[in-house]
């Protein structure tokens, strides 16, 4: 399955304040945690003249010679989009952020190391190239060329050679051709990468030490291609691939091409409690205009606070720099007080145009009557989101017209959310034959009562949904709340049996139709077609949108499938959260412009697309620091940042 | 009229006579009783309604839809709203509300506001309204009308069972009071909260499965006390001789020793009633309990703890919580005094 396609059932909250962390016991982290074994075997393993030495020992691949370059590649660069960084940046200074769990590990393929630790470790190994994220147009990285063949299948790179591992060794041809090794190993116990290093990507080519192609196994658009073939690569002097790698691998420190890297003495010193990671002081991508007044921090702590509660009070204590608050009560109750009304800390909202999750009712065609389409379109105007969204979510959140939202030109701009209409929805049910009202109010054909049960899985939706239910019955609908834990929802749901199942899906980078909404994965377990949806027509488009291999065939067709499935009304959208919004303490400094499209980077020490952005200002800090022993009060500031507004 | 052998009048005299048992007996009688006509005080529903010439009483009964009193609407009339018209009419209709006119599940929404609302007079809400709006005074009733009412269902069905299955091993003994006994131990190490979880989070619960779960791993306890008591009646000269009259077993145990150990019953009453209504408010505070949007204590009780800044809900649950579970414990404490049987020994 690609990771594209992975289903994840997810609360808004907490997809939007990124805590999908794992739960994990003490006791295995203590067992897991060996900073002794670690300190004796994997440091020599780090260490850069052992690496040098292995490097020269290891034979080069054979290349093809560039004369086996097609030779009518057309290569392509940095489009001229403006740069993200701010030429007021100060380097330096200490920065604190908070995570929930400790890492299990710090690899991150093999077991356990699908953790949310790994988003920082992800994040300073770079690709080949990456997206801007406010034009999605592809940009270097790693990669300073590229080219597509004829036949859209492969990309070749030109890789920059000014790029070197953490150890200081230059990243070559070689370390990618190592890459599909390392990812096809059977040693790292990786199945999805074993199966996306085979299926995926089919091949990668040398042909001098600085030029590799990387090739697909299907025609795609260019973009396309960028977000599947450009990979990152592993270094090669570092891993010996044997039976005791994943042991070797788990407290090891792997050389990055990132901004920055572990400090290894936080993993000694932190005891569990924290990680440090350092800013490379002789960084290749330093001169580098793309990466100008980004990255300023000298050193980024990450403290282990499971809590969020417990998180938030630290921020407000100063011992954190900044806190997402993007769930309504965190924003508007908590965040409020002297710190806040002084000054001290700063409120900030950052519209973003990206992707939505997809939060809404889904109705299983399995079970009658939803199997009419009357029905369905009879309950899309039962269903009253805006008084839920002017009640229990304070007008934060905002109707979200469709299952495809914010995926740019492939939305189909035309679909608008139906609104809360009980005459449209009686004339609906009328339709459908519901015309009598039962002694409860409810309505009644033939003896069979219009109701339904909507089963979900987190209880802080419970008030949402009772705003449904009740203004559901004004319409003769009644929907009976059924809240599972978060397995048995997920599982009812994916084995079909719900009637009604209300939860969201999470994004991917292009629309996936064919696991929603294809027949050949209606009536059967365990696929993502949970409203059983199957149609003739739309299955002929969504197989021609799969095989195309231009942007705008796929996008009409995008349109074309989207405006089918408002028709057919198998999903009831309810709300989007399309912006981020947070705090941070006076002395963290963010350029103007921010926030970018796909809602990425505010406070992200490190990503390559759009992360490092802020920097810290002693000034301020200090004079922070005095107001506070002072009692002094700054101006309050809430900055809102309405350019990607949708 | 019942009439009272001498002991048991002279119990209850007892019993009345200490005060706080006695009075909160009587208040806590006559909540009981009010939860039977709940809807008639807490209801969004209205008592009466005049129009038109005709009389509507729609407390009780099938929906009567807005248009039947010339709304524009098919559903459920709003009576505050009717109530408001027919005033501004002046056209001699005429709605009474009960005094505090909400249901536990209407959302009530106020422009300019978000829920949860503080208390208002104006608006009858005494208690305010909980997160999502809904009235606290009416979430009270209710939850504590459904409270009550699981806690004398499962009372009942635990004690049929344990006053049943003990007296019998009290009475049969041997080798059917060995195997029982073992039964109920092994029975009994069976961790029941974890299996209530389990299973309400594979289905959701309702009130009939819920008491249904919750006898079928709590009526252990009570068979330990009757098996007990009816040990020591069963070895009394009085049964002896009931034999040797050639009574029957069941005329044994049902008119000479059950009468004998019903101030062993009696006794834990009261305490079962505090443990099944906190039994329910726990697991509904867990989110295991009834399915939302029953109104409940617990669910009141986890919003209220949620979110200690709109203090008026953790304040009412709990204040009602306290008062309920101190009378149920003043009521036991006065019985379990009343019932002494140390004072009416007459041997020693």
């Amino acid at each position: 399955m690609n990771k594209q396609t992975t289903l994840s059932l997810l609360g808004i909250g907490l997809l939007s304040i990124g805590l999908v962390g794992c739960s994990d016991s003490e006791t295995e982290i203590s067992a897991s945690f060996d900073p002794v074994n670690m300190t004796s075997a994997d440091q020599a393993n780090w260490s850069p003249e052992k690496a040098r030495l292995r490097k020269d020992a290891l034979t080069p691949y054979p290349a093809l010679g560039l004369e086996a370059l097609p030779a009518d590649l057309e290569w392509t660069t940095h489009p001229g989009t403006p740069y993200l960084g701010s030429s007021e940046a100060i380097s330096g200074g200490t920065f604190y952020t908070n995570t929930t769990v400790y890492p299990l590990t710090l690899r991150t393929v093999g077991p356990d190391s699908n953790n949310s630790f790994r988003s920082y470790l992800g994040a300073n190994q770079w690709s080949l190239t990456t997206l801007h994220p406010n034009t999605e147009t592809p940009i270097p990285q790693l990669a300073r060329e590229w080219a597509v063949s004829a036949d859209q299948t492969t990309l070749y790179y030109r890789l920059n050679p000014d790029v070197r591992w953490s150890d200081g060794i230059p990243v070559t041809a070689d370390d990618y051709l190592f890459t599909l090794e390392f990812m096809r190993s059977e040693e790292i116990l990786a199945p999805w990468y074993n199966n996306y290093f085979t299926e995926q990507i089919v091949d990668i080519r040398k042909y001098d030490d600085h030029t590799i192609a990387v090739v697909g196994n299907v025609a795609k658009p260019e973009v396309d291609l960028h977000t599947s073939l450009s990979i990152g690569p592993k270094p090669r002097h570092f891993h010996v691939l044997d039976a005791d790698w994943i042991q070797n691998a788990n407290w090891a420190i792997e050389p990055n091409t990132g901004p920055y890297q572990i400090d290894q003495r936080s993993i000694v010193e932190g005891k569990g409690d924290y990680v440090s990671f350092t800013r490379k002081q002789d960084w290749w991508g330093d001169d580098d205009p793309m990466y100008q007044g980004r990255f300023n921090v000298d050193r980024v702590r990450i403290k282990v606070i499971r809590d969020p509660n417990l998180a938030f009070k630290s921020f407000l204590k100063g011992d954190l720099d900044t806190y997402p608050l993007v769930l309504p009560s965190f924003w508007h109750e908590q965040a409020t007080g002297e710190q806040f009304d002084r000054g001290y800390i700063e409120k900030l909202v950052v519209y973003n145009d990206t992707r939505q999750p997809s939060t809404g009712m889904w109705m299983n065609q399995a079970v009658s009557p939803l199997d009419e389409q009357p029905v369905r379109l009879g309950i899309q105007h039962a269903l009253n989101y805006d008084k839920m969204i002017a009640t229990v979510l304070r007008n934060d959140y905002v109707r979200l017209p469709q299952h495809y939202t914010g995926y740019g030109e492939y939305s189909n701009p035309d679909i608008s959310p139906r609104p809360f209409d009980l005459d449209q929805a009686a004339s609906y049910f009328r339709e459908a034959g519901f015309t009598e009202r039962g002694p409860d109010g409810i309505l009644v054909r033939d003896g069979q009562r219009l109701a339904f049960n909507v089963t979900y899985s987190q209880a802080i939706h419970t008030p949402r949904l009772v705003v449904l239910k009740e203004e559901a019955k004004k319409a003769g609908l009644e929907l009976n709340l059924q809240l599972l834990d978060g397995q048995n929802a997920f599982k009812n749901v994916i084995e079909k049996q719900h009637q009604i199942a209300w939860m969201g899906w999470s994004t991917g980078f292009r629309p996936a139709y064919w696991e929603h909404y294809h027949s050949a994965n209606a009536d059967q377990p365990q696929t993502n077609n949970i409203t059983n949806m199957k149609r003739a027509d739309l299955d002929a488009k969504i197989e021609a949108y799969r095989s195309a291999t231009t942007a705008e065939t796929r996008i009409a067709l995008s349109h074309e499938i989207q405006a089918i499935l408002h028709d057919e009304a198998v999903f009831a959208p309810a709300y989007m959260v399309p912006y981020f919004r947070g705090a941070h303490w006076r002395w963290i400094r963010l350029p103007e412009a921010a926030g970018s499209k796909d809602g990425g980077g505010i406070y992200d020490p490190f990503t390559a697309a759009s992360g490092g952005l802020f920097w810290i200002d002693p000034e301020r800090a200090q004079e922070t620091r005095d107001a506070q022993d002072a009692g002094r009060s700054f101006e309050p500031v809430l900055e809102i940042d309405e350019r990607f507004k949708p | 009229m019942i009439r009272l052998d001498p002991i048991t009048r002279d119990r209850l005299t007892r019993f009345q006579g200490i005060r706080r048992g006695w009075w909160s007996a009587l208040i806590l009688m006559a909540l009981i009783a009010f939860t039977l006509v709940a809807e008639l005080f807490v209801n969004s529903r209205a008592l009466i309604v005049h129009y038109d010439g005709e009389w509507y009483f729609p407390t009780y009964g099938a929906v009567i839809p807005g248009t039947t009193f010339g709304e524009e609407y098919a559903y459920e009339t709003n009576y505050k709203l009717l109530q408001k018209r027919f005033a501004d009419e002046g056209s001699g209709n005429w709605v009474l509300m009960p005094p505090v006119p909400f249901d536990p599940y209407e959302i009530n929404s106020y422009a300019g506001e978000f829920p949860p609302h503080a208390p208002n007079f104006d608006r009858g809400h005494y208690l305010g309204t909980d997160i999502a709006g809904r009235d606290v005074t009416a979430r009270l009733v209710y939850g504590f009308r459904i409270a009550i009412w699981f806690s004398i269902a499962l009372l009942a069905s635990t004690y049929v069972i344990g006053i049943i299955l003990g007296c019998l091993m009290g009475y049969r003994g041997g080798w059917f009071d060995l195997i029982v006994q073992r039964l109920i131990e092994v029975w009994s190490n069976v961790p029941f909260l974890y299996i209530i979880m389990i299973v309400a989070s594979i289905v959701t619960p309702d009130f009939g499965m819920l008491v249904f779960l919750m006898v079928i791993f709590g009526w252990m306890g009570m068979t330990w006390y009757m098996r007990t008591a009816t040990y020591k009646e069963v070895s009394r000269d009085y049964v002896m001789a009931a034999k040797a009259l050639g009574a029957s077993d069941w005329r044994i145990i049902t008119t000479h020793i059950l009468p004998n150990t019903v101030s062993v019953i009696v006794t834990f009453i009261p305490f079962s009633v505090a443990g099944g209504i906190t039994a329910l408010t726990a697991l509904d505070y867990l989110g295991f309990g009834l399915p939302p949007p029953t109104p409940s204590w617990g669910e009141l009780l986890k919003q209220g703890t949620d979110r200690l800044d709109a203090a008026w809900i953790v304040t009412s649950v709990v204040t009602g919580l306290v008062l309920v579970l101190v009378m149920v414990t003043f009521v036991g404490e006065a019985i379990r005094e009343a019932f002494d049987p140390r004072r009416l020994t007459r041997y020693e």
